[in-house]
């Protein structure tokens, strides 16, 4: 398998904001990339880099074997992007839009083809006004995959669809993954990435915060179980902590404590359960789902920088 | 598919959307219709030009036809482009192998039809009803003076596009400033009637220039109208748009991108 997308140190500053601190990953043939973060974490100005739309101030860039900085006619005739804002003109119909944006391409495929592909058949020669927000966005990436680009780039596909729209916008990318495209996509749900992608990197205030697969991830970051209970009386909690050596809180009649030896720390606390005769109720250890990881690896971002704009 | 006839499709594809687009229809053909009907109707006599008495049917339908060219060729032309700047159109063509020139051309191609289908309208109801009298001479000074106008006022909107940050307010600049320079053009007034100093603003503009070049033709006997200060200066102010255009011209919304 040969490198798709190559990324090696880099940079971006806007102004004197440090936007990406040097970041490094690759792309294989056929794979589904998922790049996930928080807004303001860097995704859009990744992507908007491998695109050829935004210089970059550091570090080697290759996609498809070329710069995108020095994007020419040739190299984007193997490139297909859906962009996270277009708002296509509302007067044309599905098949004119689709036909316009294949004259555009050397190769492009079918135009009814690809119409079908996004399950667009039946809305063929509506107008795009009337279409919903998952229909138009179906759309995009129809005209993201007409010129059959060897590379398709996916910028937040679903932020905005409902999760009947979702659904659908998922099985038609798990679609394009059969046909063996090559995807980047970025998103910020973790169940999305989950879902598509084969490999996850999480995107952290300009850094990679964790990358893998989906079990990778969850295997390298998910140690952190809690264990939760209500306890019938009252207790030391002082004393608790020290038997547990964990930081322990209560909180709204709830006790909670991370672990990640959760069989002997559960022994632990059934034993001093046992001599302070309190009853455990509600009793619960939890693995945190990838959901949560994300929130964890990625959430501090928006704590320490702010949402941006 | 070579570049010439790629840009040739996308300029049907434009004229297309512009014979759907009812707004677009009445604002740039029946709204000028309109305004001749009016002006007719109040100044029923003659007027004057360059000393002389000439009809005032042939005046408005020359001003008229100037008019009609700064509202298509800079009004609706600039609202366009920003607008489609705005949702992330132009970007999203930018993407694709397309050069992004043929889109641009295919705007100023879509512009160039429909103002030559709106003057063909003013003139055939100008010589029906309001003593226009079509000759060669009118015809050709009416071809060259539309096209130098169109040229002039697509660069400006050019060159606008890359100044005005938003499209709410480069589509309310058109028909501003073709309003404004229309009174101060001889436009909506002859000429005659304004103050030395209101042509002397007008002057420095563009339009004035338009409108006294096909006056010049629809009004003087055996006249293209063509003459040197006119057609100057409708070249010089097409070349600084361009110039304006070429360093300004933004492809993305301000602001678009920073994360």
């Amino acid at each position: 398998m040969a490198a798709v997308v190559e990324v090696e140190d880099l940079h971006k500053s806007y102004g004197q904001v440090e936007r990406l601190h040097g970041i490094s990953f690759q792309v294989q043939a056929g794979e589904i990339l998922g790049f996930l973060g928080v807004n303001g974490a860097g995704k859009t100005t990744t992507i908007e880099i491998l695109e050829g739309y935004r210089p970059r101030d550091g570090g080697r860039v290759s996609v498809l074997g070329i710069d995108p900085a020095r994007a020419n006619r040739q190299w984007r005739n193997r490139i297909g992007l859906v962009l996270q804002e277009c708002e296509l003109d509302p007067i044309y119909t599905v098949r004119e839009t689709v036909s316009m944006f294949a004259r555009y391409f050397e190769d492009p495929t079918d135009v009814q083809a690809t119409i079908d592909s996004v399950g667009l058949n039946e809305k063929s020669d509506e107008r795009i006004g009337r279409l919903s927000g998952g229909q138009k966005r179906r759309l995009d990436v129809a005209l993201g995959l007409v010129g059959d680009p060897e590379v398709l780039f996916l910028d937040e596909p679903t932020t905005g669809l409902d999760p009947v729209a979702r659904r659908d916008m998922w099985s038609m990318i798990e679609g394009l993954r059969s046909a063996g495209k090559t995807i980047f996509l970025t998103t910020h749900y973790m169940d999305e990435a989950e879902h598509l992608a084969d490999r996850i990197i999480i995107l952290r205030a300009g850094v990679i915060a964790a990358q893998g697969t989906p079990e990778e991830l969850a295997a390298s970051l998910g140690y952190h179980t809690e264990i939760t209970f209500e306890p019938s009386v009252g207790f030391d909690l002082e004393r608790l902590r020290t038997v547990l050596g964990a930081a322990v809180t209560l909180e709204a009649s709830v006790v909670r404590f991370k672990t990640n030896r959760v069989q002997d720390d559960m022994a632990v606390l059934l034993e001093w359960a046992q001599g302070e005769r309190v009853v455990l109720d509600k009793l619960q250890a939890i693995r945190p789902s990838l959901d949560d990881v994300f929130v964890q690896v990625a959430g501090a971002a928006t704590a320490e920088e702010g949402a941006q704009p | 598919m070579n570049d010439v006839a790629l840009a040739a499709t996308q300029t049907r594809y434009a004229l297309r959307g512009y014979s759907r687009d009812r707004n677009a229809l009445v604002f740039t053909a029946i709204f000028p219709l309109i305004l001749l009907l009016l002006f007719n109707s109040i100044f029923k006599s003659n007027t004057q030009f360059d000393g002389r008495n000439v009809p005032s049917g042939a005046y408005y339908t020359a001003s008229i036809i100037s008019y009609v060219i700064t509202l298509v060729s800079f009004g609706s032309l600039l609202s366009r482009i920003t607008t489609a700047r705005e949702r992330g159109l132009l970007k999203r063509f930018r993407g694709t192998p397309m050069p992004s020139w043929i889109y641009l051309v295919s705007e100023i191609g879509r512009t160039v039809v429909v103002v030559y289908a709106t003057v063909a309208l003013l003139v055939v109801v100008g010589a029906i009803f309001y003593h226009v009298h079509v000759s060669a001479d009118l015809l050709i000074g009416l071809v060259i003076y539309v096209a130098l106008g169109v040229s002039c006022f697509c660069s400006m909107a050019l060159a606008l596009a890359g100044v005005c940050k938003t499209a709410d307010s480069a589509s309310a600049i058109g028909p501003l400033a073709a309003t404004i320079l229309s009174f101060l053009s001889g436009v909506f007034i002859p000429a005659f009637l304004l103050p030395t100093w209101i042509l002397d603003i007008g002057r420095v503009f563009p339009l004035e220039h338009a409108a006294r070049g096909l006056q010049s033709a629809f009004l003087l006997k055996g006249s293209t109208g063509l003459n040197g200060v006119d057609v100057g200066v409708l070249v010089a102010w097409t070349a600084f748009g361009l110039l304006v255009a070429s360093r300004n011209f933004k492809w993305e919304k301000s602001g678009a991108g920073t994360t």
